[in-house]
């Protein structure tokens, strides 16, 4: 019996499609202007890292944010992102490199405003694009502390320069994520009070390396 | 009998009516109490408790100004302090002391030298050279004679312009006072700390001008603590190295007025303000007054009675001793080794600049190697008008200027005002014989003094307010006061104003990331 129903039945075919080939990934035209925005999330590692440490208790800490980028053909791109890094901790004094802790809270912000150009790397068949950029920025540093009479908080602007790497990884038409890589440079902001702590350490650098996470919405 | 000379201070006008009536309550009410407790029961000095309260005679502004006091360069004969070097023998001790004709006496507590008597008529300075040649001696020095550092005068907190001068107002927002957590050494002439009845022989003694005032025999003299600068706990592990005992009571009133500055009691609506009114200080008497001497006590203040204050006070717990005290002549070696100990123990240790500048430009021995010590500092004064005061002594070891009055600019009501002693019961040795009489030291008034005596308890307060404040180190505790003075004089350090006037709140404030 189970041999006559073989006999009869038709060859056995599985009972599956194999999908149709995936076209290449959506990827937007390769020509023309396009705009799209991002979100960031990363970690900041100061250059004056004694200096941070010693009145914020951490050389780095997150920093977040975004920004916007317009791409021009397959390879151009120019950025502009503002980030924000915030941190509470205390003033103290250095002596002989030995940090006292003195109790009277300082509270710390650093806005770095970024304008990058970028070159892009898109590979064929690929949904994964590098890129490597530079540009100019500018930090809005402010230090408010308890105690302060008139003039002794500090709010000023600095401006410096960066070098950017990293790749961004295409999730769908309208969604990428990017993983970057940026070390800045912003010479002379720190240390320029001679009562300060930067001056103890002299250091001068409010720059240093930021690694973060972009989730990118566009084209 | 015998009797001393003196270097008193210029005549007082006497309040007779005042001073009179309150000696007569003071006197009818003393005998009754020494019935209550025998001398054999208290032992030494101390005759029993004195019931009565402190007299408050108010703000003395009408007394004339007193010079300011200088420091002569003499030692006492008959004994000079030795450093033997570690490990000589006992009987090579002896066989250098007997060299020079001496002999090593009993070992003192709170030394790390040795008092070797001469005989009677050979130069202590000549006999200290011929064994500091010897090479099992570190060094050896006559026992020069020690003196308070201030110009009395008089008194109420908007009185006090020495405060608002170096921004004290802002520095109590940040830090009121430090706290009992701090011990603040006075080595000095004794703190009018606590209630009492000594007795004490006054023997006939040579007046400066040359009057013989009579011995008054045995007496039993009321003290009192001041109104304004005690309180429970207040004081500390007292001790008396003019007495050697632990009552290391003011029978001048520079210790005490001293101490106020230091600690007197603010924001309880008696009197006047001090730097660091949370603190407890450590009375430590290492310099004699009149009194002291016409008492006859068995010391006086020499370099080595100051050195073991020094050791006693940091063995002791003093995080900050205060040293208003100075001397010109020969160097001092048994000071700095004491204050190199006390720095290495972790006190911070602020010294009077000295007096001397219209005098001669003398260095102030034991201020002089105050650069050299990281954690001791030499303390210069300036006036009201932050101008360098005209006897403050100039010099390379000058450190920092603090106010400290000048009669000169301003009158008398540019002294610094604390509470000290009614000296008009005090001084009862500068009118006539007639009108000499046993003293008191249970009546208070506030009294303007200048001299850098009164600048350097500022700067004990300040380091008493920096160590609350976190910075426990000695030597940081120089840095952050030099790093955050105000410059005066010439730009940066300079020889008259040093690093400049302190600045506390500044310093309270700190450092912050980019100011």
């Amino acid at each position: 019996m189970a041999a006559a129903l073989l006999l009869l039945s038709g060859r056995a075919e599985a009972q599956t499609q194999r999908p149709a080939p995936r076209p290449a990934a959506t990827r937007p035209a390769d020509t023309g202007f396009r705009l799209r925005g991002f979100g960031e999330a990363g970690l900041r590692l100061f250059a004056a890292s004694e200096t941070f440490k010693a009145v914020l208790g951490s050389a780095s800490g997150p920093i977040f944010g975004g920004g916007v980028e317009a791409l021009w053909g397959r390879h151009l791109g120019v950025s502009v992102d503002v980030g924000r890094y915030q941190a509470i901790g205390e003033r103290v004094f250095v002596s002989n490199g030995e940090v006292f802790q003195l109790g009277l809270e300082t509270n710390v912000s650093v806005v770095p405003i970024a304008v990058t150009a970028s070159y892009r790397f898109p590979r064929p068949r690929s949904a994964v694009t590098p890129f490597v950029g530079g540009g100019l920025n500018w930090h809005r540093y402010t230090e408010t502390s308890a105690f302060a009479a008139a003039g002794e908080d500090v709010s000023a602007t600095f401006t410096g320069f960066h070098a950017v790497g990293g790749a961004e990884w295409r999730v769908s038409r309208l969604v990428a994520v990017g993983g970057i890589g940026r070390w800045l440079s912003v010479r002379d902001a720190l240390g320029a009070e001679p009562t300060s702590v930067a001056a103890a350490f002299g250091e001068h650098d409010l720059g240093g390396f930021e690694a973060k996470v972009r989730l990118i919405i566009g084209r | 009998m015998p009797f001393k000379t003196s270097n008193t201070h210029m005549p007082a006008p006497i309040r007779t009516i005042l001073v009179a009536a309150i000696c007569t309550a003071g006197v009818i009410g003393v005998p009754s109490l020494l019935a209550q407790r025998s001398l054999a029961e208290l032992g030494g000095r101390l005759v029993g408790e004195y019931p009565l309260s402190a007299i408050d005679v108010g703000l003395r502004a009408q007394d004339p100004p007193r010079p300011p006091r200088t420091a002569e360069s003499t030692y006492l004969s008959g004994s000079i302090v030795v450093k033997f070097r570690a490990g000589t023998s006992t009987n090579a001790r002896r066989a250098m002391a007997s060299s020079v004709g001496g002999d090593v006496s009993a070992a003192l507590s709170n030394a790390d030298f040795e008092i070797v008597r001469l005989n009677g008529g050979d130069d202590a300075e000549q006999m200290a050279a011929r064994l500091s040649a010897q090479p099992d001696v570190d060094y050896a020095q006559a026992r020069y004679r020690v003196w308070p550092m201030y110009a009395p005068n008089d008194p109420l907190y908007s009185l006090q312009w020495n405060f608002p001068a170096i921004d004290m107002e802002r520095a109590w927002d940040i830090n009121p006072g430090a706290s009992a957590a701090i011990t603040v050494a006075v080595l000095d002439s004794g703190v009018a700390f606590r209630s009492a009845i000594l007795r004490q022989t006054a023997i006939a003694w040579r007046r400066e001008d040359g009057v013989v005032l009579p011995a008054l025999g045995a007496l039993d003299i009321p003290f009192a603590a001041a109104p304004d600068l005690a309180g429970p706990d207040r004081f500390v592990a007292p001790r008396d190295f003019i007495w050697e005992d632990v009552l290391p009571f003011d029978f001048d009133g520079h210790g005490t007025h001293v101490a106020g500055t230091v600690g007197q009691l603010t924001n309880n609506n008696v009197g006047v303000a001090g730097m660091a009114f949370n603190v407890r200080i450590m009375p430590v008497k290492v310099i004699d007054g009149q009194w002291d001497l016409v008492f006859d006590s068995p010391f006086v203040g020499t370099d080595d009675t100051v050195a073991r204050g020094v050791r006693y006070a940091v063995d002791n717990g003093a995080k900050v001793i205060n040293m208003s005290i100075g001397r010109s002549g020969p160097p001092a070696p048994v000071v700095e080794a004491a204050i190199r100990y006390a720095v290495s123990r972790g006190a911070f240790v602020a010294v009077a600049a000295g007096n001397e500048f219209l005098r001669e430009p003398a260095p102030q021995r034991l201020a002089e190697f105050g650069p050299s010590v990281e954690g001791m500092v030499a303390v210069g004064a300036v006036g009201r008008d932050k101008v360098r005061a005209v006897y403050s002594s100039v010099g390379p070891f000058i450190e920092l200027m603090a106010p400290g009055g000048d009669f000169t600019r301003g009158g008398a009501s540019s002294g610094v005002l604390q509470q000290t002693l009614n000296l008009d019961l005090v001084e009862t040795y500068t009118g006539t014989v007639g009108q000499y009489r046993a003293p008191r030291f249970d009546s208070f008034g506030y009294y303007y003094f200048t001299g850098t005596s009164m600048a350097t308890p500022h700067v004990s307060g300040f380091a008493a307010l920096l160590m609350q404040q976190g910075i426990t180190s000695p030597a940081a505790i120089e840095a952050i006061m030099k790093q955050f003075a105000t410059d005066l004089g010439s730009p940066g350090r300079d020889d008259e104003y040093g690093h400049g006037l302190i600045n506390p709140r500044a310093a309270l404030r700190g450092m912050g990331l980019a100011k």
